[in-house]
């Protein structure tokens, strides 16, 4: 218990920060919306103008943007993006740090097993992945109801957040895996960065042609349609026990990984 | 009973050499030194008892329980001062200090406030803003807290001024007479025969001896540098218990271990420009257990 609170304690600012950046975001774009919808241009045929790749690359085909259930799908994209990065750094960071803090010899000289340290740790993690989550919730159920009569799609919304938390988790894990394995934090976080980016790339290639559609078996961006899970409210089942496989062996992986690791100064 | 058990441990790190064949133990109630110069292996050994690093091969007890396997259970009874002392830099003295209690059972908080004042050390200050020496200050607080049955210091001095140095020394001693054992690593051998009943002398790795401090006290090694212009004044120094005799422009100087009268007698016909006695480096005195032992 005093690991985890300590991390909680210890990782409070940021988190702060990263949740102020996630709702600023989130009222950015509903800003743009209400832009878009206010001006009274025809906004979809104004965009059938544009080729089919650079819509899908950011997104924004197979549905009406003018409609603001259709526009916040769009922004699924982003808000996965985001979520990912601080998943992924906290993971990589939180197992990482007490060697770069030069803390190691500290801690692990307590009389505590590195399995309860890497437990504590998982748990501070998936508190503030869930802080994250439930933030980009509510800020986005208060923005659409605003533009949308007063009906903030909880449900739909809520389903699409169940949704993220599952790409959250796999990525706070293979943060977890990256930390345990790597020399350094500095390896630990640029591996995760660019496998981020990487497979972010990877899910809008995935997009661009049918040739390479099978991409998108090989990143956690295509787990999810914003827009099935939006309209149909259908979360993919095969994806989600894929992502929780994943999450499952990647943390034990860390853990095996960490327990055998000769800790630096 | 032996309260730690070193048993032909070795460590590599990749094909780094960090200690070889490693065996010595240390009694209940002693306070054990652990001498040898810097990169020698002390800071390895201690690491590889604290489980924190992994043996390459051979074994260590610890209150006769394996140091790997019961790492978390041995590890209640020991306080550790290692010998670079980091903490959460963003966190105020008391915090850290409270942190570290918050791991151990049945802990008398009230050792926090007299332990600081004992060292003289400023609770409410931040880590980051804190000196060298008070880092280790509070190093040495949370070492002793839990009044450890083991304590494991690692070359613990370095930082602190004179004053700090025997206050310390004090609140060591005070543990031992309470029943501590004490592993006490350092490069500095005159702090070592101040504290120690005993000691191990490692170097690049290998134990090189272990010995008790009295006998090295009477068997203690002096260095000599005479200073004169007589010719030929080397070939008076070559009698039992001079070692390392080597001829410089100024004179010559020797390392001796013996009766002190017997050079007297034989400086005494000399005309001296200038003579010093001192305690020989560490160093020089590995230099002589290499000789010895080649």
């Amino acid at each position: 218990m005093n690991i985890i609170l300590r991390e909680l304690r210890a990782n409070m600012k940021s988190l702060i920060i990263w949740s102020v950046a996630q709702m600023f975001i989130i009222l950015a774009g509903m800003m743009k919306y209400v832009g878009f919808s206010e001006s009274g241009v025809d906004i979809n045929s104004m965009l059938e103008g544009y080729p089919e790749g650079i819509m899908k690359a950011f997104g924004i085909s197979s549905v009406d943007i003018t409609t603001v259930d259709g526009f916040y799908t769009v922004f699924f994209l982003y808000f996965m993006l985001l979520a990912a990065i601080h998943a992924v750094m906290f993971g990589a960071v939180i197992v990482s740090k007490e060697e770069r803090d030069h803390s190691a010899d500290f801690l692990f000289s307590k009389p505590v097993k590195r399995f309860k340290v890497i437990v504590s740790k998982f748990i501070a993690g998936v508190f503030n992945i869930l802080v994250f989550n439930l933030v980009t919730l509510i800020t986005s159920v208060v923005m659409i109801a605003q533009n949308n009569g007063g009906d903030g799609l909880l449900g739909q919304v809520t389903l699409l957040m169940i949704a993220l938390f599952f790409i959250q988790l796999f990525f706070l894990t293979l943060g977890f895996l990256l930390g345990a394995i790597l020399k350094t934090t500095k390896l630990a976080t640029s591996a995760a960065t660019g496998i981020v980016l990487g497979t972010f790339f990877l899910s809008i290639l995935s997009d661009l042609s049918d040739k390479v559609t099978f991409l998108k078996y090989f990143t956690p961006f295509k787990a999810y349609n914003s827009v099935t899970v939006m309209f149909d409210q259908q979360m993919a089942l095969p994806s989600t026990l894929v992502l929780i496989t994943c999450s499952g062996i990647f943390i034990v992986l860390a853990y095996q990984r960490f327990y055998a690791r000769d800790l630096n100064t | 009973m032996n309260i730690i058990e070193i048993n032909q441990l070795t460590k590599y790190y990749g094909k780094h050499r960090g200690i070889e064949n490693v065996s010595f133990s240390v009694e209940e109630g002693e306070i054990f030194g652990f001498i040898g110069p810097n990169g020698a292996g002390k800071s390895t050994t201690i690491r590889t008892l604290l489980s924190l690093i992994y043996p390459t091969s051979g074994t260590a007890t610890i209150f006769g329980k394996d140091c790997i396997k019961h790492g978390d259970e041995i590890r209640k009874e020991i306080g550790y001062l290692p010998s670079e002392v980091f903490y959460y830099e963003n966190m105020k003295v008391i915090d850290v200090l409270k942190y570290s209690a918050s791991f151990y059972e049945n802990v008398d908080m009230s050792r926090i406030e007299s332990l600081s004042k004992a060292m003289d050390l400023d609770l409410n200050k931040k880590i980051e803003d804190l000196s060298y020496g008070n880092k280790k200050k509070v190093g040495i607080v949370q070492g002793l807290l839990h009044e450890p049955k083991l304590i494991i210091l690692d070359e613990p001095t370095s930082g602190l001024d004179p004053l700090m140095q025997q206050k310390f020394f004090d609140l060591i001693l005070a543990e031992n007479k309470k029943g501590a054992t004490v592993l006490f690593s350092s490069h500095i051998l005159t702090e070592v025969q101040k504290l120690c009943s005993r000691v191990a002398i490692i170097k690049e790795g290998q134990i090189i001896k272990v010995e008790n401090i009295n006998d090295m006290r009477n068997s203690s090694y002096k260095k000599i540098i005479v200073e004169s212009q007589e010719d030929s004044i080397e070939k008076l120094f070559g009698f039992e218990g001079i070692t390392n005799l080597t001829k410089t422009a100024e004179g010559v100087n020797f390392l001796f271990k013996g009766d002190i009268n017997t050079i007297i007698e034989v400086l005494h016909k000399v005309k001296l420009q200038n003579i010093l006695i001192e305690e020989p480096t560490l160093e020089e005195i590995f230099m002589h257990y290499y000789q010895k032992e080649a």
